[in-house]
């Protein structure tokens, strides 16, 4: 993933643009004042605890729900449901 | 104490009304409606239910207080079985396959939802117009915006056609048009309420919260929808708030406000007086009265926007109509998502979503995403020594009164700027409460993280003071 990427691929979004309006709140960014403190070092995080995470075990989805995902998939091919591929290049 | 629910609670219980009277009543209300708060009504499922709390009373039951009232949910919510749209062509016929955990809460409570209502697509926006279900008109004046980007829930609730409604707070969005509609609406301390089953925006600010008619009912639905879930790790367990609790509001002894919310070209001059009336009003009680510094307005709204927008940008991009969406087909895989997105997306989703991926590209992100995490920090900061000395901030909710239709999509800078003074609370992640009295677009109380209690204490008390 060397090569430059735009935003409109990036955002998957044909013909995307930065917008100027959305470029003006960066340039108050770039030019505030910041604290030398390392941001992955405060002290504000929203981690959970390691005591606290919940057990790692598979929860059986309800029948019901099983029935509306299925509902939702936009495309269905031989019987399957079309599920998105990783795209390489 | 004045409650909606209370109120309706007796009158079942006192066979004065029926639940199926009652909740064919707000169906009929929301139907002929002109406001355009809604996108879909659950009419078939709130008839079923009225008709199970009307027979457990002609039984001789006793139903608990939530039980048969009617409510609306904003449409970013699941409801098992039920469209929600996040008021977006692309999610238009998605249905929920699961119900989520806030609202699941009160559905245990026995409280019967009405209707998904409208706001802006994805949360993205001020005032409800940013919707494919037609502009929020204003429950006041209906040439002027319903707000945002909770407005359907906020005029529904001000119209008396939902008891209360549950909104999401990400940046003000239930602050705002709580204010522009005069009710009260509370964004809680973030994690009070499971995020679980509400449509991610900006998932570090994101909060469920009630709008209502009433304290008492703000701290009722509030109670039932708190606690720790294990579906959203980032919730705690809190405390239930009791009714005993908020009637005495003698601890608070010292009110801030920050002084350059206040000294500003950007507020209107009316608002502004009326703040400063309100300041007046608390010194005369003998609470003392602290100007505070804090950030400038255009800072605070851009810390904000940068780190929602990234945060948008991660979120939505599972959104490409492979496992949901009106899927558009292109020529290859690629081209499918790409045209999925770009046609379903409204101009002010796909605003975001070029902002976020912009600062999260490399080059960009040091020099704005980092810097926006450290404002941040210091922000929180700054919350922290501000409540050593104050216990509450006080603040008007928006700079000026609610604007025209169509005047905020035309300008969206003026948009993103009329949230100056609600986005620095969500940002510290603290609990705020709007209540309309004061100025004309209410005022906002603020307390620090996990004291929501407090909060509704001193509303209590500002609403026999103002």
């Amino acid at each position: 993933m060397s090569k430059i990427m735009t935003v409109d691929i990036l955002s998957s979004i044909k013909g995307a643009q930065p917008s100027e309006t959305v470029n003006k709140l960066f340039d108050v960014i770039k030019n505030a004042n910041t604290t030398n403190n390392n941001s992955f070092n405060n002290n504000h995080n929203n981690a959970s605890s390691l005591n606290d995470l919940r057990n790692d075990v598979v929860i059986n989805s309800s029948d019901a729900e099983k029935q509306i995902i299925i509902e939702n998939f936009p495309k269905e091919k031989n019987g399957y449901l079309v599920v998105s591929k990783v795209i390489e290049e | 104490m004045e409650s909606q629910i209370h109120k309706i609670h007796q009158q079942l219980m006192d066979k004065e009304i029926t639940c199926t009277e009652l909740v064919q009543e707000k169906l009929n209300l929301l139907k002929a409606n002109t406001n355009n708060t809604v996108n879909s009504l659950l009419d078939k499922q709130a008839l079923k239910l009225a008709a199970n709390v009307d027979a457990k009373i002609s039984n001789g039951e006793t139903i608990d207080l939530l039980e048969g009232i009617p409510f609306g949910i904003k449409d970013v919510y699941m409801v098992q079985g039920t469209y929600t749209t996040a008021s977006s062509n692309l999610l238009k016929k998605y249905k929920s396959p699961y119900t989520a955990t806030a609202i699941q809460n009160l559905l245990d409570a026995g409280a019967i939802p009405l209707v998904k209502e409208n706001c802006d697509s994805f949360g993205h926006g001020s005032s409800s117009e940013n919707t494919i279900f037609g502009a929020v008109k204003n429950a006041i004046n209906a040439n002027l915006v319903g707000g945002g980007s909770s407005g359907g829930s906020a005029v529904n609730v001000a119209k008396d056609y939902t008891v209360f409604s549950i909104g999401g707070d990400t940046g003000g969005s239930i602050r705002q048009p709580a204010g522009y509609n005069n009710v009260f609406g509370l964004k809680p301390t973030y994690g009070r309420i499971s995020r679980y089953g509400i449509m991610a925006y900006a998932s570090s600010t994101d909060c469920v919260g009630p709008i209502a008619k009433s304290i008492e009912d703000i701290r009722i639905v509030l109670n039932a929808m708190s606690g720790k879930d294990i579906k959203d790790q980032t919730t705690y367990q809190a405390e239930n708030i009791s009714q005993e609790n908020i009637l005495n509001s003698d601890e608070i002894k010292t009110v801030g406000y920050f002084k350059n919310f206040i000294n500003t070209d950007a507020i209107d001059n009316e608002i502004k007086a009326d703040f400063l009336v309100s300041i007046e009003k608390i010194k005369a009680k003998g609470i003392k009265v602290k100007e505070l510094d804090f950030f400038e307005s255009d800072a605070l709204v851009s810390t904000y926007y940068t780190l929602a927008m990234a945060e948008t940008a991660s979120n939505l991009s599972r959104l490409d109509g492979t496992n949901y969406g009106n899927r558009i087909e292109g020529k290859n895989l690629k081209d499918t998502y790409s045209i999925t997105r770009s046609e379903n997306f409204s101009e002010e989703t796909k605003r975001r979503i070029v902002g976020g991926n912009q600062v999260l590209s490399q080059g960009f992100s040091d020099e704005i995403y980092l810097k926006g995490l450290n404002l941040r920090d210091q922000i929180s900061d700054n919350f922290e020594k501000d409540f050593k000395e104050v216990d509450i901030i006080l603040s008007p909710v928006t700079p000026n009164t609610p604007p025209k239709i169509g005047d905020s999509l035309k300008d969206p800078l003026a948009m993103y700027l009329s949230d100056a003074y609600t986005v620095g609370f969500s940002l510290g992640q603290l609990p705020t409460l709007t209540i309309p009295k004061g100025t004309a677009t209410g005022l906002q109380i603020t307390a620090a993280k996990n004291n929501d209690e407090l909060v509704l204490k001193f509303a209590n008390f500002l609403k026999d003071t103002i």
